[in-house]
C-alpha cells in the first residue's frame, strides 16, 4: 500500500489565470520505503508538503493520505503521521516534558520511555522551556516527540536546514534507529544531498513545479556517469546516445555527464582515453540544474 | 569492522554492494576472524550513516553466501569455514568475477599479462594481511 498517494497535483496561489506553483506533479511512497523529495527554493517543495498535510486545497489533483484525501480528512489522517515541520514551533513556555506530557493525550499509542531516551541521546534538558532552546534542539523535540507516537509515516519539512554537522547526523541517527526499529515510511524534503545520499530508497527532483526526476537511488545513480577525455580531443562522436544533460569544454580537455549510460554495455565508439566516473547525489543534481535551457 | 568500511558515494557500485565486497575483503585479508562477531544493522547502519534496509540486504547476500552466519537471539557472526560450494557454483563465481575484473582491464587499456601480474600480486597482499587498496572506480 502507498502511505503517500500525489495525484496529478496542481497548486496555484492567487486567481486562476496565474502560473502553476505545481504543475500534474504525480508520486507514491510505498510502506516502508523512504522518499526523499529534493529541489531548489521556489521549486514548489512547500507547497507540496503543505498540500499533504491537508493545509493547502489543490487547484487539481489530489494528495492522499494513508488512503484519504488529505484537504477533506486532515484531522483524521494526521493521528496516524508524524510532522516535523520547516520551522519547528511550540509553544515557548512549555518544557518538554510537558510538551509529551499533552501530546500522549493525542495519540492512541505512546512510548513516554522511548521519548526520554531519544531526549537523552541528542542531550536535550526536558526542563527547560521550548523557546529557550537552540534551533537544533526544537527540532530534536519535535522529532522525538512525534516517534513517540509511534506513526506509520513520517513527514520531515527539510529536518536539518540550519543545523550545525553534529545536531545534523543526531537527526539522521534516530531515524534510522527509527527506521531499523520499526521500518517506518518516509517523506522527507531536503537540501542536504550528502545527508540522503545513503537514506533514500526513491527520489524526486522538482523543478519549477515539475517533477523532473522520480526515480530509485539505485537506479539514478547507476545511469548518470561523467566521462572525461584530455588534451585536444572534443565532443565524443554520438555521445547523443548516452543522453548527455551538461557538456564543458575545460583547459585540460572536454567533459560530459551522460544520463543514459548502462555498466553492462559501455558504448563501443568510445575512444580509449575516455575516463568514465560515478557521481555523488550533489554532482547529479548540479550537473541538471546546469542543463541548458531547450 | 564500521572503521575498516568504507561506503563512497562516487563509487559506481551500489552501496549494499560495496558493504558485501568490503565485509569479503575484511574476511579474506583475515582482519576479521571466524567465528567474530559483526555489527548489527543498525549499528552499522549508524556508523555509515546510511538506510538500515541497504545493510540488511548486504548481510542477506554475505549470510546466503555463507560468509556470514547468523545466531538466533544473539546476533551474526563471521562464519567458522569457508562456505562448502559445489564445484560448478564454484567455477561460475569464479568466472564472473573474472570477467568483471578482465574488463576493469580492457577499459583503461591495460595488458592481458600486466593484469595476470596485478592479479598474483593481490593475492599475495591478501595473504599477508596487507589493506585494501583505495577503491576508485570499478
Amino acid at each position: 500500500m502507498n502511505l503517500v498517494d500525489i495525484e496529478e497535483l496542481t497548486v496555484r496561489y492567487g486567481r486562476p489565470r496565474t502560473p502553476s506553483v505545481l504543475d500534474r506533479v504525480s508520486l507514491a511512497v510505498p510502506e516502508g520505503s523512504v522518499y526523499v523529495l529534493v529541489g531548489r527554493n521556489g521549486a514548489g517543495k512547500s507547497s507540496l508538503v503543505r498540500c499533504l498535510l491537508g493545509e493547502q486545497r489543490p487547484a487539481a489533483g489530489r494528495a492522499l493520505l494513508l488512503g484519504g484525501d488529505a484537504w477533506r480528512e486532515r484531522a483524521r489522517l494526521l493521528r496516524g503521521v508524524g510532522v516535523v515541520p520547516e520551522e519547528p514551533d511550540a509553544p515557548p513556555s512549555m518544557t518538554a516534558r510537558q510538551l509529551a506530557r499533552f501530546c500522549s493525550g493525542l495519540y492512541d499509542s505512546w512510548d513516554g520511555a522511548g521519548l526520554s531516551e531519544r531526549l537523552k541521546r541528542f542531550g536535550v534538558p526536558e526542563d527547560v522551556p521550548f523557546g529557550q532552546l537552540s534551533k537544533g534542539q526544537k527540532g530534536h523535540v519535535l522529532l522525538s516527540l512525534c516517534l513517540a507516537g509511534s506513526p506509520r509515516l513520517l513527514v520531515l519539512d527539510d529536518p536539518t536546514l540550519g543545523l550545525d554537522p553534529v545536531a545534523r547526523r543526531a537527526v539522521f541517527d534516530e531515524l534510522i534507529v527509527d527506521l531499523s526499529e520499526r521500518g517506518t515510511t518516509v517523506f522527507l524534503t531536503s537540501h542536504d544531498l550528502a545527508g540522503v545520499e545513503g537514506i533514500a530508497d526513491r527520489i524526486g527532483l522538482l523543478q519549477a513545479g515539475r517533477l523532473a526526476i522520480d526515480e530509485e537511488m539505485e537506479t539514478l545513480k547507476q545511469r548518470f556517469r561523467r566521462l572525461r577525455i584530455s588534451g585536444g580531443a572534443g565532443p565524443v562522436p554520438g555521445i547523443e546516445t548516452l543522453r548527455p544533460v551538461s557538456t564543458a569544454t575545460r583547459a585540460w580537455g572536454w567533459e560530459a555527464v551522460v544520463s543514459a549510460w548502462d555498466e553492462d554495455r559501455p558504448p563501443s565508439g568510445l575512444p580509449e582515453s575516455v575516463e568514465v566516473s560515478a557521481l555523488t547525489l550533489e554532482e547529479i543534481f548540479l550537473s541538471l540544474s546546469t542543463e541548458t535551457p531547450r | 569492522m564500521s572503521r575498516n568500511l568504507r561506503i563512497d558515494p562516487a563509487d559506481s557500485r551500489p552501496i549494499w554492494r560495496q558493504i558485501e565486497e568490503g565485509v569479503r575483503h575484511l574476511v579474506a585479508s583475515g582482519a576479521l576472524l571466524a567465528g567474530a562477531p559483526v555489527p548489527s544493522v543498525r549499528d552499522l547502519a549508524r556508523d555509515l550513516q546510511i538506510n538500515p534496509a541497504t545493510v540488511s540486504k548486504a548481510y542477506q547476500r554475505l549470510t546466503d553466501a555463507g560468509v556470514l552466519a547468523v545466531r538466533r537471539g544473539e546476533g551474526t557472526y563471521v562464519s567458522d569455514a569457508p562456505p562448502k560450494l559445489p564445484d560448478a557454483e564454484r567455477s561460475r563465481r569464479l568466472l564472473q568475477g573474472a570477467l568483471r575484473y578482465a574488463s576493469l582491464a580492457v577499459t583503461i587499456g591495460a595488458g592481458r599479462d600486466e593484469a595476470a601480474e596485478t592479479l598474483d600480486e593481490a593475492w599475495r597482499t591478501l595473504l599477508s594481511g596487507g589493506a585494501p587498496e583505495e577503491d576508485t572506480e570499478e
